[in-house]
């Protein structure tokens, strides 16, 4: 049995990653100092006090409202759009109507089944986690109950095999599967940390 | 950071000591205070936007920010963990579609075994209310005594230790199936 502590100790972010760089830190410094500094100068004194800040809070509405309307569709499809995720059953061996895939950073090569089991709409959650190393960095990814019943529809019959995660068509990782797999998996790569945000940010869109 | 423009959050005008006081503390507890965050919160990104927040919280209430190292210290620590029970419960609307969410764990090969660990691990410390994760952290990570979190939190000794009771309850409840024992229980 593991202690609770030790398990903690073990997943401790702080014990796999490096400290912020100091660059870092000074930039921290120097954004909050700066802004306190050069908040905003006392306004004049004017004839009527309360015209200048309605008029600047109605601009400020107007502006906001103009901006949010023209920008939120585009951001949004551009969320969408961001990353495709599927999930595929594979196999080790070739066979008929099974397409042959490398997996990322590997000479191994899996067999693809035609049929997506889950895919971007199946996410609930994704999230950056650190890698084995600091430079190194995963994606823990959550499904939602109708993509974990998928999952587990698809693999309580294929146990003893792999099945494969896609990033973009391609094969990043094809554990075996040892039992039933619900909902929750982890992507491993070695992947940047801007990588993998723009991974998991990516992967809660519509597929695209 | 998330690029908010900062100088909006403050108060119109910051006298030099009062800037120059907001440096100092910077300079003193920044540090402390990262550690915390990144140990409450899910990225490095996440936690260097949560000390930002705490400073410039201060910025905006410099009267309000007691003298001497300790109380300073106590002092950003209760407002870190307030902005973050804040983001928290803005976040339990989305979390309420998430819910019916199963949790269970894909076995990968052996290298993913342990980050599927750790992975289960922050997902757990996720699920616990700020105030809990954060008397759990302190507790188990840094190792401060009760009195010590119930100092800094201005909580009373009992009310930390049932938080402690309860965050590792849930926890060793939630990494049952990595054969996780609550070992004060």
């Amino acid at each position: 049995m593991t202690k609770l502590r030790d398990m903690l100790a073990a997943a401790d972010p702080l014990r796999h990653e490096r400290q912020p760089a100091q660059a870092r830190r000074d930039h921290l410094r120097n954004t909050i100092v700066t802004a306190a500094s050069h908040a905003y100068p006392p306004l004049r004194r004017a004839r009527y006090p309360m015209v200048v800040p309605v008029l600047v809070t109605f601009a400020a509405i107007v502006i906001g409202m103009v901006i949010i309307a023209s920008i939120w569709p585009r951001n949004a499809s551009l969320a969408q759009a961001a990353v495709r995720f599927e999930v595929r059953l594979a196999e080790d061996q070739p066979a008929p109507g099974l397409r042959a895939a490398r997996v990322a950073s590997s000479d191994r090569t899996v067999y693809l089944h035609p049929e997506i089991v889950v895919t971007n709409g199946d996410i609930a959650r994704s999230r950056v986690i650190p890698g084995a190393s600091p430079s190194q960095f995963g994606i823990d990814v959550q499904l939602n109950s109708a993509g974990a019943e998928k999952m587990r529809q698809a693999t309580m019959s294929h146990l003893g095999k792999p099945v494969a995660i896609l990033i973009d068509g391609n094969v990043v990782i094809a554990p075996t599967v040892k039992s039933a797999i619900g909902a929750a998996a982890v992507i491993t790569g070695d992947y940047t940390q801007a990588d993998a945000q723009r991974i998991a940010a990516g992967m809660t869109g519509a597929p695209r | 950071m998330n690029g908010l423009p900062i100088a909006a959050a403050l108060p119109a005008t910051l006298s030099a000591s009062s800037t120059e006081r907001l440096a100092t503390l910077f300079d003193a507890h920044n540090e402390r205070l990262y550690r915390l965050a990144r140990r409450m919160v899910a990225t490095a990104d996440d936690a260097l936007d949560l000390v930002q927040e705490t400073f410039l919280r201060a910025a905006r209430a410099p009267r309000s920010i007691p003298t001497g190292f300790a109380d300073e210290e106590a002092w950003l620590v209760r407002v870190l963990v307030n902005i973050q029970r804040d983001r928290w419960r803005k976040a339990a609307v989305r979390r309420r579609y998430d819910d019916d969410k199963v949790s269970l764990t894909v076995v990968q090969t052996d290298p993913e075994a342990a980050l599927v660990a750790h992975a289960a691990v922050w997902s757990a410390l996720d699920a616990l209310p700020p105030r809990r994760r954060a008397v759990v952290v302190m507790h188990e990570l840094e190792g401060l005594t009760v009195n010590d979190i119930a100092s800094a939190l201005r909580i009373t000794a009992i009310t930390v230790r049932w938080h402690l009771s309860r965050g590792r309850h849930d926890l060793a409840r939630a990494l049952k199936p990595f054969g996780v024992t609550d070992d004060e229980a």
